[in-house]
């Protein structure tokens, strides 16, 4: 850490410098490249893994939408599948009667609205309540959506067609990855901004101290119920861009393990970070492939438990929690830090050996 | 004028009266030392003011507006900032995210302009980053600028918190004992401070104190408490002559100020 203090010491000349988008020069570059490879990944990608790339950028929409609430605002939530099924019903029917170009911002609004509702009661809880609280409104709304039929088509499913802009039929997985990317960058982009902003800050003053923030003016209840909005509303977009990766949506793909995938993605990747919704997301899409491949190593009946997955969720949640609760992201910064400092580090502590030594000969 | 008038205000839990019909007046430039044993009342005061507790009997009128009819996120904007007996910092935030915080009343940029982070936004930041950098000048904070809060040592913490309470440009002051936890130098630093506050800010003081030495030093008015209404109320060596002040402590409390003295 020595080397980067003495760095952040300059920057008060400019205190617009805090306000870039990548403050570092050399972030620029590293970005810049991540973009070309996003952009030229469907040239290179087989198919397959094309479609987990689609994957992974809605589960970094609806990361960051639970990364809003519960990583910056400190309001767990247990409950993010239902938002996640608003959206993806929101759009499916909707699509009925109208283009997707507003279908899709309708479905992220609607999510948003179910996401005041259930904050509304909430605001009073906090900690395993809130997480009790918001897992119960998620079983409400999951068995409204089972039972209204008329317009959810309960049980037997629903059939959703390929999104159409226009003229324009995204008939492949690489159309939709486009699509997927531009969303997921918007909401990161859009993150960066509330995070940089009043509102962002008086969001992690609630998660510290809710009395401080309170006495230098922060109103709890309506800053709380923004964020569940937010949150809910992105959540919601990635339930709509699922539907349309999934193309048939019934009640049973939105349950408890989906609340949980996405707490682990906040978890696994970094707790307070938007890196980590990143990191997290793929994490989740590779971890039950690592796990597929595992089950052909170990013995059948280990392998053929039907809780194998949910437990090794459970197991890295709490080895993350107890040992790197910075997540992936904490430790991707640990290694570029190491890397960065890499020959200075050893000058300097050879530096430090030697005035020690001296110390010692006298 | 005062600018803080209280009238009669009580408050209790279960059986105990913790602020027991106690009235007082604060006027413009003053330093006022709020003293008392242990269990006082003394932070119940401050909670009253802060809007944090309810008032069961009386008024707290501020610049002649009803604090009563204000919720507990308003009493920031009335111009009121305070301190915390046992700090509440933003810990996981730098210090710098915390002083910033300490600016949220004078946001004026909507919701859609913080999201798309559009000029209106920006500007705010800047304004708030200016202020904020002419604190942590006058505390002489700057090498905590980005480190987190949490990891810092109590005293610095205490500094930081007075600092939040700065950056908003308060008309008053709440200090619950700035000087308890800190070494011998942190408290003559403390000292100067309070006076550049009231004199260099033109902010009034509002402050509970245990240190005998800091309320003489910077007191204009002293009011002592004992089981939440008031002893007396006057100048710090009066207030310490005060035959029932006196007996108060004598049955009091280990940290007993006056001893101390
Ligand atoms: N939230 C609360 N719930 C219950 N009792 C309380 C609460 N706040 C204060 N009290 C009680 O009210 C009395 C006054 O407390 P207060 O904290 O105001 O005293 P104080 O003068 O600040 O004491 P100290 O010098 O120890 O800080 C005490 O008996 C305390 O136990
Ligand atoms: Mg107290």
């Amino acid at each position: 850490m020595r080397g980067g203090n003495s760095v952040k010491f300059i920057r008060k000349s400019s205190y617009d410098y805090d306000l870039r988008l990548f403050p570092e020069p050399e972030d620029k570059f590293w970005y810049a490249l991540l973009g070309i490879a996003l952009l030229i990944a469907p040239l290179i990608l087989p198919p397959y893994f094309l479609g987990q790339a689609v994957l992974v950028g809605i589960y970094v929409i609806a990361g960051f939408g639970l990364m809003l609430l519960s990583g910056y605002t400190g309001q767990i939530s247990l409950g993010h599948a239902a938002f996640f099924a608003v959206g993806a019903y929101a759009t499916a029917v909707l699509e009925k009667s109208l283009p997707f170009v507003l279908a899709f911002p309708a479905a992220g609004l609607i999510a948003g609205a179910v996401g005041i509702l259930v904050g509304l009661p909430a605001l009073r809880l906090s900690g395993i309540y809130l997480a009790i609280g918001t897992l119960a409104s998620s079983f409400i709304i999951g068995e409204v959506i089972a039972r209204w039929e008329s317009v959810t088509r309960g049980s037997s499913g629903f059939a959703i067609s390929k999104i159409r802009i226009g003229d324009f039929l995204l008939d492949s997985d690489a159309r939709l990855y486009y699509l997927v990317i531009a969303v997921a960058v918007a909401a990161l982009w859009l993150g960066r901004n509330i995070l940089r902003s009043p509102l962002g800050i008086a969001m992690m003053a609630i998660r510290d101290s809710q009395t401080a923030a309170q006495s230098v003016g922060v109103p709890l209840a309506r800053v709380k119920l923004i964020a569940f909005a937010l949150s809910a509303a992105f959540t919601g977009l990635a339930g709509a861009l699922y539907a349309h990766k999934i193309q048939f949506i019934d009640p049973d793909q939105f349950t408890l393990l989906l609340s949980v995938e996405l707490l682990v993605i906040i978890f696994i990747g970094g707790i307070g970070s938007l890196h980590g919704c990143v990191f997290g997301a793929v994490f989740i899409i590779v971890l039950p492939q690592a796990i597929a491949i595992l089950k052909d190593h170990i013995p059948s009946y280990l392998a053929e438990q039907t809780g194998l997955q949910a437990a090794i969720y459970a197991v890295l949640l709490l080895g993350f929690i107890l040992f790197e609760p910075a997540g992936l992201y904490g430790i991707w910064l640990k290694t570029k830090h190491y890397f960065s400092q890499f020959p200075h580090y050893q000058k300097g502590s050879q530096k430090d050996q030697k005035s020690h030594a001296r110390g010692e000969s006298w | 004028m005062s600018l803080l008038t209280a009238d009669d205000i009580s408050i209790s839990f279960g059986g105990i009266r913790a602020v027991d019909h106690l009235s007082f007046e604060i006027d413009p430039g003053d330093v006022f030392c709020v003293i008392g044993p242990n269990g006082a009342g003394k932070t119940s005061i401050f909670n009253l003011v802060s809007r944090i507790y309810p008032l069961e009997t009386g008024r707290l009128l501020f610049q002649g507006r009803d604090l009563g009819r204000l919720a507990a996120h308003d009493i920031a904007s009335t111009g009121i900032a305070r301190t915390f007996q046992n700090i509440k910092l933003f810990d996981n935030a730098s210090v710098l995210t915390n002083l910033m915080l300490g600016r949220y009343r004078h946001n004026r940029a909507g919701l859609l302009e913080q999201c798309l982070f559009l000029p209106g936004a920006r500007r705010q930041v800047l304004a708030d980053r200016e202020k904020v950098e002419q604190v942590i000048d006058f505390l002489d904070i700057e090498r905590y600028r980005d480190k987190p809060a949490g990891d810092l040592s109590y005293g610095v913490r205490k500094i930081v918190e007075l600092g939040r309470a700065l950056v908003s440009e308060p008309t008053l002051l709440l200090l619950d004992e700035p000087s308890s936890g800190l070494s011998p130098e942190e408290t003559l630093d403390m000292i100067f401070w309070i006076e550049d506050i009231r004199d260099k800010l033109g902010i009034t003081v509002m402050m509970i104190e245990h240190d005998m030495r800091l309320v003489s030093a910077v007191a204009n008015k002293v009011l002592a408490v004992n089981l939440g209404a008031r002893l007396a109320l006057g100048s710090a060596t009066d207030v310490q002559a005060d035959p029932a002040v006196v007996a108060a402590y004598l049955g009091g409390s280990p940290g007993d100020p006056l001893s101390s003295h």
